[in-house]
């Protein structure tokens, strides 16, 4: 095939996964015509889901199923198109680099639109550095410590990555300052603005969240993918040659590629243009061994040479592919580092002794060291979460833990009949749970606590019941008691005083988060009693003697 | 936001009247201007009150419905030809119809159809829930009675919320939600249900839905802060929905054994009788009920049944 097609098949083929990528992003939320789904005759069983495949490039990804296998023993729901892909990467090498994978794109697009490095400079920074083998190292170390737990693939996966710096970072910063220009022209005396602005916000809120949410950490999740795309000029594609561990695994598995770049050295007039655009730093200079492994084909080498002494051919030569150049010390550090980060990780003792009363994970996560074995981090049970209380974590799950989900009751509260966080788990640390399960088990979160010293009645402050109002199980987990109590000024003030029925409090947060005490509210949620963990529990629980 | 510096009620009108035109799509052929007047429903000569009940097996609900506008002389003494009507059911929490925390949807679906026909120009439903909004429009069965009638259902986004001067003996300045003020007929249609703290939801609490803002904090002096909220949002008319209703745990519930069957209907102009009649059938006495009193002795309206023209149907 004639390589402009190539290269434009290439450009296609970016586009489209890019734009489902995204589309997929944005439809991670519940929509507003989600009653569309419903029918007049009601079934009790029937849970709110979204529509579209949100899960999919996870499960496109080798490097979620595979650290999924290796650590939970689980075949993630889907692993067929992973495995797909690295059947088609044993043909045909590293495609998935450069022909699907959205932030390979995005890295693309940023280093090559206005490169920071021009001529010679461009061609020096396409050769190939020893460097290349901090992502070995980094696949090692990441599956390593998968085995033994935690799963911290996720920190470095790209599809996990991107999904967790555009819904948590990029896609909640851009719509909050889109709400401040609506907000301004929502108040402006000029009646024309104010019509744009709510039209502009019926367009503009479903891409954003409607409720526009915002997460915790968020500015470190932007601030370190704005850091990701910076290093596009310092080399082109930095993260996809130096440090992707999906890369490295797809360099693995194209050992034995098929699709090989042929090379006519005498045709070669050494002009390097070649190099010049090469995206993977993988030598395709005729006076350089090709290095497959690196490879991304891109096959911009292929459109670039004007002598034609390039070309990708099919060739059953497995043994002229090159073995992907790891360094033995990229192996044995990964394997010393993936074997001592499970142990520090440890150190701070969340897993075998206490862990953060604050730590209250979503319903239906799986017993800590389970979750930890599963959990992607990607945020996408985050990004769907109605309420936004689902955020991700800085220190209260360990360094283990590290931005997985964790509820923040002053953000949001757990809805009693929502199932949609298990739902959207792509490797199941959530599990998919019904409405139906999560009341009847039922399913607990953590326990609710009265706090009486800011607490409107219990502090002789007057009448106020909210937490008992929202409480949504039946019977109500918050029931009132008439208290006589020292009111200002040596009054005496009767009051309805909440009190927790710890054996009905599901730990939803909705008390939490409607309790008039902002900021520190008088009921706060606790993650012990979570039904996910069996040491973790303030009662005696088992049947009555 | 002006939410600091109190603005005329005039002048906020004014404001949403602005805002109108682009709301909710409408903005083709929609008058914006709100006739301020027209709104207020109760006066001391026309207070009327219809209870309808269900007595036979398995009655009709919609049909219900129907009959009880009838006896009140039909929906077309209430809403005009080219009217813009919003709809304010009680479905603050994302529970299906049967548990009773939200109101019947049959019951909306028939006032619906009963304003189109007339010749409503547009419907809107709109509530301000306590749950997530897009679960709730799901969960209660509204959302399927907006698409299945063609009426608009109208989230409370935070454009829709602006803050106005309600003017209340105890409320100043709170976020709005405008469909409710920028209509030209307003229905309020609650559920009745029991509540932990004012004893009974009804007509005139289902208004705290009609605010945003830190509504948690109206729990402080919660009659006289329904009492304010019933008087700035004042309803062309009240229809309690007493189909189901909650009888414990309320006003959430949440289990069926929370539920009882009334079969009852209760409509009319004046707020504070509805509301009095609905308490009846919780056995309440009116003035037992906090807002209930404050609504009569603010002048909101009477439980009085002097001057009231009340009839009764049954199916």
């Amino acid at each position: 095939m004639r390589a402009k097609r190539l290269v434009w098949m290439r450009r296609i083929s970016q586009t489209a996964f890019l734009g489902f990528f995204l589309f997929l992003l944005v439809e991670s939320r519940l929509p507003e015509d989600a009653y569309l789904q419903y029918s007049l005759i009601f079934s009790g069983d029937l849970d709110l889901r979204l529509d579209h495949p949100v899960k999919f490039f996870f499960q496109l990804d080798p490097l979620v199923w595979l650290s999924s296998l290796l650590s939970g023993h689980r075949l993630m729901h889907g692993f067929g198109w992973a495995l797909g892909l690295l059947v088609v990467t044993l043909f045909l090498g590293r495609v998935f680099c450069s022909f699907i994978c959205p932030l390979g794109t995005i890295h693309h697009i940023a280093g090559s639109v206005k490169p920071a490095l021009k001529g010679d400079r461009m061609i020096r920074a396409n050769q190939k550095t020893p460097g290349q083998r901090i992502k070995y190292f980094l696949l090692i170390t990441v599956l390593m410590t998968a085995l033994i737990t935690p799963n911290l693939v996720g920190l470095l996966d790209p599809i996990s990555l991107l999904f967790r710096s555009l819904a948590l970072a990029i896609l909640p910063g851009t719509g909050l300052g889109l709400k401040e220009i609506f907000d301004v022209m929502a108040a402006s005396d000029i009646k024309a603005l104010n019509h744009l602005s709510y039209a502009a916000e019926v367009i503009v809120s479903p891409v954003f969240g409607y409720g526009y949410p915002v997460y915790k950490t968020g500015w470190l999740i932007g601030l370190i993918f704005l850091v990701i795309l910076f290093l596009n000029r310092i080399r082109p594609r930095f993260w996809c040659r130096i440090l992707c561990p999906l890369g490295a695994l797809l360099g693995i598995f194209s050992r034995f590629t098929l699709l090989r770049l042929e090379k006519d050295e005498a045709a070669c007039t050494d002009c390097k243009l070649c190099s010049r655009s090469c995206q993977g730093a993988a030598s395709p200079m005729p006076s350089q061994i090709w290095e497959n492994a690196e490879c991304l084909s891109c096959f911009n080498c292929f459109d670039a040479c004007p002598e034609g002494a390039l070309s990708f051919k099919f060739r059953w030569a497995p043994k002229s592919n090159r073995r992907p150049d790891m360094g033995r010390r990229a192996v044995l550090g990964g394997l010393a580092a993936g074997i001592s980060l499970p142990f520090l990780t440890k150190l701070d003792g969340t897993e075998h002794h206490v862990s953060d009363p604050r730590l209250i994970r979503p319903p239906g996560a799986l017993p800590e060291r389970d979750f930890l074995q599963l959990c992607q981090r990607c945020g996408l049970c985050m990004k769907a979460c109605p309420t936004n209380v689902i955020n991700p974590t800085l220190l209260e799950a360990g360094l283990a833990g590290f931005w997985t989900p964790h509820l923040i009751m002053v953000q949001g509260y757990c809805e009693y009949t929502c199932t949609l966080c298990g739902s959207v788990c792509p490797t199941g640390a959530i599990d998919e749970i019904t409405a139906k399960e999560k009341i009847e088990r039922p399913i607990k979160i953590g326990s609710a606590y009265v706090y009486r010293g800011r607490c409107l009645p219990w502090s002789g402050n007057g009448p106020c019941i909210v937490c008992q109002e929202v409480c949504p199980t039946s019977p109500k987990a918050i029931y009132l008691s008439k208290q006589v109590i020292p009111g200002p000024n040596s009054s005496l003030v009767e009051v309805n005083a909440p009190y927790v029925d710890l054996k009905k409090c599901v730990g939803c947060g909705i008390c939490e988060t409607k309790c008039p005490v902002k900021g520190r509210p008088a009921i706060r949620v606790i993650a012990a009693g979570e039904s996910r963990s069996i040491q973790n529990q303030i009662l005696l629980t088992g049947p009555v003697s | 936001m002006e939410t600091n510096h109190p603005i005329t009620r005039r002048e906020s009108l004014k404001r949403i009247a602005r805002i109108s035109a682009g709301f909710a799509g409408a903005a083709l052929g929609v008058s914006p201007l709100l006739p301020t007047g027209t709104t207020h429903a109760a006066t001391a000569d026309n207070r009327f009150l219809v209870e309808g009940v269900g007595s036979k097996e398995g009655y009709k609900i919609k049909e219900l419905t129907r009959k009880v506008f009838e006896a009140a002389g039909g929906m077309g003494q209430f809403v005009s030809k080219g009217d813009v009507v919003a709809i304010k059911p009680n479905i603050s929490w994302a529970r299906r119809p049967e548990l009773a925390a939200t109101t019947n949807p049959e019951v909306v679906e028939a006032v619906v159809e009963l304003c189109l026909d007339a010749g409503a120009k547009k419907v809107r439903i709109a509530d301000h829930t306590i749950h997530d909004a897009r679960r709730c429009f799901a969960l209660t069965g509204i959302g399927q009675v907006a698409k299945k009638t063609g009426a608009d259902l109208v989230f409370p986004r935070a454009s829709l919320l602006r803050p106005m001067k309600l003017n209340g003996h105890r409320l100043d300045v709170w976020r709005v939600f405008v469909p409710f003020v920028e209509a030209d007929k307003v229905l309020n249609v609650p559920i009745a249900k029991v509540h932990g703290l004012s004893t009974l939801t009804l007509g005139m609490k289902n208004w705290i839905g009609g605010v945003g803002g830190r509504r948690s904090s109206l729990h402080q002096d919660i009659h006289q802060s329904i009492v304010d909220l019933a008087q700035f949002f004042n309803p062309t008319l009240t229809l309690i929905d007493a189909t189901r209703v909650m009888i414990t745990n309320g006003p959430s519930g949440g289990s069926p054994s929370d539920v009882a069957v009334k079969n009852t209907l209760i409509l009319g102009n004046d707020p504070v009788a509805v509301d009095a009649k609905a308490a009846g059938l919780f056995g309440y006495q009116p003035n037992e009920i906090g807002f209930i009193r404050l609504g009569q002795k603010w002048g909101l309206g009477s439980y009085d049944p002097q001057g009231l023209t009340q009839r009764k149907v049954a199916l």
